[in-house]
């Protein structure tokens, strides 16, 4: 190793170190100068750039759109998926947004979302599952069932059902919505079949709201657990297993209609 | 002074440690590039599109639903808040936290290797800078110069800050230039948030504002760069202390180890937050990730780094000019 290339090495090196401390100061004075934020904390930057013009579909709702209880992990909406790739050969656009738990109030925000938006207005199909949460409440309803609880929440959950498919509709109306109606989990606990009478009436009084929007359709899956609910449920007794999906998707992918032209 | 400086640096430079640690940060960067390379391809084939708003968007998701989860240790919780305000926010502002390019994956490079793998590297080069004088004998040698002792640690001390100057240099420089290669050498005026100030679970976006890169690098640099010193500085003190090499390095890797399990658990612990191996992870704090303890802020963590620095220098100085070699 010569002299001057050690030299050099030194000389560069304490470059670098001098640099690395301007740096430091400057990075801890920079943290602490107060300033104030040049960004508005809450307006949000439209997104101008538009997704892909495939056939797209958006799974919106709670934790059967996330397809909690399937061992698989699809869920309802990967098995519509696959029904739809084997049968058109092409693989379709998914955006699932599903959240465990959610409620309608919470929907209602998230549609709100900007890229929520953006990715609404790309599709072609939105699926929904919401409302079994309103309803259900992690079970706590139906031990204690409260008449006027119920009425109440049922009222604000077909409000905010309204506001969901409104905005839904604004910001894309050739879209086709397909709202799941509920089934009921409790069927077998229940001996005079009281909570089989409120589902039935949560679900038509969901069709009348449903009604209401010409691209929106209910899809009950109430008949579907009606007979031996067991074998379709998750060991939680609350959430459907891979076959109970199975069930939902088979009535739904049917309804999908694929076609190029319709956009 | 001057002289003895060149004389160490040679010494450096001789052994061949610098070498080996640029191809062990080279083939790391090159695994890590793959690594990112085939994420990003496996999540572009899952979602159909490149679109990172999309790929943001299901990130987002899915840290809603692990919060949906209640079956979650209440400091986990806080954090993923935490982050899915950070990302929300990201999203609103139609900023990409990731924008693909060489410079990002620096960015991120450094702030992941900030408080385990730099560290480790100087560790390379500081833990027998005093100790292998020992072991090899040529301390008689060295000490038998008409020099005052002082002076001669001095020379080493300053070797070792110029070789932590050009390892943190060569990290940073080999990272870009790999990665490069796979993602392009483009990112440096890409938007970075910072400012994000955080009480617990809540991000306080007030001050939020918009840093270019090419800054935000500067200033991840330059906080590597402390670490780093402070890092070298302890294990010099460990060489001067103890004679054998890998006892020294032993101690300091059981010291640098146990902070990065500590991060994870010290949480109630609160006055951990006085170890240095705690206070590592200094880029958190502009990047704007909840520190480990509540509490700790940027200064605080400087603070408690150059208190250690300081005694580390303190203690080296004394034991070696008070030390009798035989």
């Amino acid at each position: 190793m010569s002299k001057p290339k050690v030299l050099a090495a030194t000389i560069v090196s304490a470059f670098i170190g001098l640099f690395c401390l301007f740096c430091l100061g400057w990075t801890i004075i920079d943290h602490y100068g107060k300033k104030t934020s040049e960004m508005g904390a809450n307006e949000t930057t439209p997104i101008k750039k538009n997704l892909p013009d495939d056939f797209t579909v958006v799974a919106l709702g709670d934790s059967l759109t996330r397809g909690t209880g399937d061992e698989t992990g699809k869920g309802y909406v990967g098995l519509v998926m696959e029904d739809l790739e084997s049968e058109y050969h092409r693989k379709p656009l998914i955006h699932n947004l599903g959240i465990n738990g959610q409620v309608s109030q919470e929907l209602v925000q998230q549609v709100k979302q900007t890229e929520v938006k953006r990715q609404i207005q790309a599709a072609d199909v939105i699926l929904v599952t919401i409302g079994g949460n309103d309803l259900f409440q992690k079970g706590q309803t139906l031990i204690d069932y409260d008449r006027e609880a119920a009425s109440v929440s049922q009222k604000k959950y077909l409000k905010n059902l309204h506001e969901i498919l409104k905005d839904l509709n604004h910001v894309n109306d050739t879209a086709t919505i397909f709202l799941l109606g509920l089934y009921n989990p409790f069927i077998e606990l229940d001996e005079d079949l009281d909570t089989n009478r409120i589902v039935r009436d949560w679900n038509n009084e969901t069709a009348e709201v449903v009604a209401h929007y010409k691209n929106a359709i209910f899809v009950p899956t109430f008949d579907l657990f009606q007979l031996s609910v067991n074998e379709y449920l998750y060991s939680d007794k609350f959430h459907p297993n891979k076959e109970g999906y199975r069930l939902i998707a088979d009535r739904v992918a049917p309804l999908i209609k694929w076609e190029d032209e319709e956009r | 002074m001057n002289n003895l400086i060149q004389n160490e640096m040679m010494k450096l430079l001789a052994k061949k440690r610098l070498v080996i640690i640029g191809i062990i940060v080279g083939i790391l960067v090159m695994m890590f590039t793959y690594a990112q390379y085939k994420q990003v391809k496996e999540q572009q084939e899952k979602l159909g599109t490149s679109d990172w708003r999309a790929a943001l968007q299901q990130q987002i998701i899915d840290t809603q639903n692990r919060l949906s989860s209640n079956r979650m240790l209440d400091e986990w919780r806080e954090q993923l808040e935490v982050s899915l305000k950070q990302q929300q926010y990201y999203l609103d502002h139609d900023i990409n936290p990731s924008e693909p390019g060489a410079a990002t994956f620096t960015r991120m490079f450094l702030e992941n290797a900030i408080d385990l793998f730099i560290p480790l590297l100087i560790m390379i080069v500081a833990s027998d800078l005093v100790s292998s004088e020992n072991s090899q004998g040529t301390i008689k040698l060295l000490l038998t110069r008409p020099v005052e002792r002082w002076k001669i640690l001095m020379s080493k001390y300053v070797t070792l800050l110029l070789s932590v100057s050009l390892i943190v240099a060569m990290t940073a420089l080999l990272s870009y230039l790999l990665s490069g290669l796979v993602f392009g050498y483009q990112g440096w005026g890409a938007p970075v948030i910072t400012g994000f100030d955080l009480k617990g679970a809540n991000v306080d976006v007030s001050q939020v504002r918009l840093v270019a890169q090419w800054k935000f690098l500067l200033m991840d640099l330059g906080l590597v760069w402390l670490v780093a010193v402070v890092v070298g500085t302890l294990s010099f003190m460990l060489s001067v202390l103890v004679r054998s090499t890998p006892a020294g390095m032993g101690i300091m890797l059981a010291a640098l180890i146990s902070g990065a399990i500590l991060n994870n658990m010290v949480s109630s612990w609160e006055s951990a937050k006085y170890f240095f191996m705690v206070n590592l992870k200094l880029t958190t704090y502009i990047s704007g990730t909840a520190p480990p303890i509540e509490g700790m802020t940027l200064l605080s963590s400087v603070i408690t780094l150059l208190v250690w620095w300081g005694l580390a220098l303190i203690v080296s100085f004394a034991a070696f000019t008070k030390k009798d070699v035989y």
